[in-house]
């Protein structure tokens, strides 16, 4: 006898979606978040404690201390890093997960990303594949995502893009004054340009009204609520049937399997006045979507006798293929202001390099950069030979915060095996859990593909009529950040994947994935509308199976 | 906790990493209460690398010129920190003065361009003076209470 019909870890993109369909069918869904819920005021406007620039904490988790990950270093070494230091690699841990601070670019991948092997061959030493679904198979679910979430954007305006049945249910964002010069820089370069697609309401919108322009987007919560996020989308949704439970500050602990290795449901543990306490709930259906790197984390946490190493590791592939994505970019000092104050600041964007570049494997998509804060203008957009201090970097400031552009993108990331969330022999969470630990780098094809974009940047820039462009080359390292992969990737060999074609895990009739640990490879784009696509579409699938 | 003489250094040297103009310094922007907040909270490990880097100042600065950092004109105080930045130091340090400075001039930006909640940019005024102007969240169009789906989660 089951508690539910479904139990879904995480509250984030993926699993707010699945639990409002799901919901919605009927399902009886319990749906676990290890963060709180929080509001715009609990999220605040802390300009060194949020999720764009971390230095003494976050504003939606997880807390500082208890939540700690181990990074192994390239000579192997390993240190323990807190959630806001660099190398954790953090998403938010709330309810709406990433999409309740994230800048909310809502990009579908084109046609080539899900067959990249085939387009590109396999570079030496990455595990580069195709998907097992085409951009087709998801385009029904892409147009769900932009209309059940809301999306604005121009669905003529992108010529490279896949063929798409319905346009935005929004009007793009307005222009601003950035987008003006680039636009014209564009032009004589021959480049196509159009606005960035956005889960922002332009207009009212399923009952939400329209941005204020606030330019406050990328790492806050939304004071008008026009950003949309599972939080104010499909998680309501799914609460309003009155079929779905909601648990927060609720830690899954392992996935429950019985003697036959059948998933039963799951252990969790949530603090009562203070205190621990331990919980199971048992369901037909297991879903989890706690993001790539906690996701591999539970899978690898949930062994038993019949699953030594893990659910879904038979062939230890649960936690490779660690991937987010490089950002290569430039800056420039144009001759006069392109700051008008007008939010969200990103505003234009090309697509001529995703594919097709000579020599290159993949490539990205370009656009301008959110409005900065001024404290993360200071420390990442200074040019080299300017003093760091002194009347020389005031005047430097004063001068030129407005007059900046910032042009960059996601590189598409040719994943490496051997980058990797295995759990850490040694260090433990506040729960007793043992914690992600993190190892390897990108594959060097991912480096060379960024410097490419890099110099695209700055020729995008000096056409643009800027009087000085610089910008900082890539190295090797690792890349997941809030963009966190593949660690679960979906495949039809269960000896290189670890769920099948709609999330389900090898092996496991009633054990899902549905987060971006599914992605073979990772888009030259923010991902979360691939992961929302992909979650209605698991969602269906589930739905006419419990 | 920095004695009253480590303090007059710290300020000394925070406005010569950002001076005054026709827009505050920054002692008079508050800075220097960022600062002294985070020794107390986020930044307490380095609450002795503060203290020590102030004495070697003051010890540096004695040593090279016979007078302390605060008394030294605003060009020769430039000249000395410009040297400290590239690790060039006379008497011995107990931290790399290279490291110290850099620790000074991050903390300092922090102080002076963050928001006024995080105990410095007292009036915005950086804000003012970079031409960053962010809408009030309580302006009208704005909400100050939560929104139906936000209520729904509570």
């Amino acid at each position: 006898m089951s508690d539910y019909d479904v139990i879904i870890i995480g509250a984030g993109a993926g699993g707010g979606i699945v639990a409002g369909v799901l919901a919605e069918a009927g399902k009886r869904v319990l749906l676990l978040e290890r963060g709180r819920s929080l509001s715009f005021e609990d999220i605040g406007r802390d300009h060194l404690r949020n999720q764009r620039l971390s230095l003494y904490g976050h504003n939606a988790g997880p807390d500082i201390e208890g939540n700690p990950r181990v990074w192994l270093d390239g000579s192997g070494e390993p240190h323990a890093i807190r959630p806001h230091e660099g190398g954790y690699n953090n998403n938010a841990a709330t309810v709406g997960g990433g999409t309740r601070v994230y800048g909310a670019q809502t990009w579908r991948f084109m046609p080539t990303d899900f067959r990249m092997a085939s387009q590109y061959g396999v570079p030496e030493g990455s595990s580069l594949s195709d998907w097992p679904i085409s951009y087709e198979d998801l385009e029904p679910f892409y147009e769900r995502a932009e209309w059940e979430i809301g999306v604005c954007g121009d669905g003529e305006a992108n010529s490279f893009r896949g063929p798409r049945r319905r346009p935005y249910p929004m009007p793009p964002i307005p222009t601003n004054a950035s987008r003006q010069v680039l636009e014209r820089g564009a032009a004589a370069l021959g480049w196509n340009t159009f606005p960035v697609p956005m889960a922002i309401n332009t207009k009212t919108y399923l009952g939400r009204p329209a941005c204020i322009q606030c330019r406050y987007c990328v790492g806050f919560a939304c004071p008008s609520d026009s950003k949309n996020g599972t939080q104010n989308t499909m998680i309501p949704r799914a609460l309003a049937t009155g079929a779905c439970e909601m648990i927060t500050s609720a830690m899954v602990e392992r996935i429950d399997t019985d003697s036959q290795g059948k998933v039963t449901g799951v252990s969790y543990l949530t603090e009562k006045g203070g205190r621990i306490a331990n919980m199971t709930a048992r369901a037909k259906v297991v879903i989890v979507s706690s993001g790539a790197i906690e996701t591999a984390r539970l899978l690898l946490n949930s062994g038993s006798d019949r699953h030594p190493n893990g659910l879904g590791n038979e062939y230890d592939q649960v936690g490779r293929n660690l991937q987010g994505h490089y950002y290569p970019g430039a800056h420039a000092i144009m001759p006069d202001s392109v700051y008008d104050g007008i939010g969200p600041g990103v505003s234009i964007a090309t697509c001529q390099f995703n594919h097709g570049n000579e020599g290159i494997v993949g490539g990205g998509m370009l656009a301008n950069e959110f409005t900065k804060l001024p404290i993360i203008f200071w420390r990442g957009s200074l040019p080299p030979d300017v003093p760091r201090w002194g009347m020389a970097n005031k005047v430097w400031m004063r001068k030129n915060f407005g007059r900046t552009q910032h042009i960059m993108g996601p590189v598409q990331d040719i994943p490496n095996p051997e980058c990797r969330v295995t759990v850490d022999p040694n260090l433990r969470d506040k729960y007793g859990l043992p914690v992600a630990r993190l190892a390897g780098t990108t594959h060097p094809e991912t480096v060379r593909t960024a410097e490419f974009m890099r110099l695209k940047a700055e020729e995008w820039l000096r056409a643009s009529g800027a009087e000085r462009v610089w910008s900082y080359p890539s190295g090797l390292g690792m890349s997941g950040g809030q963009h966190q992969a593949g660690t679960c990737r979906m495949g039809l060999d269960p000896r290189s994947s670890v769920t099948d074609l709609w999330g389900r895990v090898h092996a496991h009739d009633n054990l899902y994935v549905v987060d971006a640990s599914l992605h073979v490879t990772n888009g030259g784009f923010n991902p979360v509308l691939t992961i929302m696509a992909l979650a209605f579409r698991a969602a269906e699938r589930i739905a006419s199976t419990v | 906790m920095l004695s009253q003489r480590q303090i007059q250094i710290l300020r000394s040297a925070l406005d010569r990493i950002i001076p005054a103009d026709d827009y505050p310094g920054a002692w008079e922007a508050g800075v220097g209460e960022y600062i002294l907040r985070q020794l107390r909270g986020d930044l307490e490990p380095l609450s002795a690398a503060y203290s020590e880097g102030l004495n070697a100042l003051d010890d540096e600065t004695s040593a090279r010129y016979g007078f302390a950092f605060q008394e030294i004109g605003p060009d020769q105080q430039d000249n000395l920190l410009r040297q400290l930045e590239k690790g060039e130091s006379e008497t011995v340090w107990p931290i790399p003065p290279a490291r110290f400075l850099s620790m000074l001039i991050h903390h300092a930006a922090e102080g002076y361009y963050a928001d006024p909640a995080n105990g410095g940019n007292k009036g915005a005024r950086s804000w003012q003076m970079v031409g960053f102007t962010p809408a009030d969240p309580h302006a009208p169009g704005a909400r100050t209470d939560l929104s139906e789906s936000e209520k729904a989660l509570q």
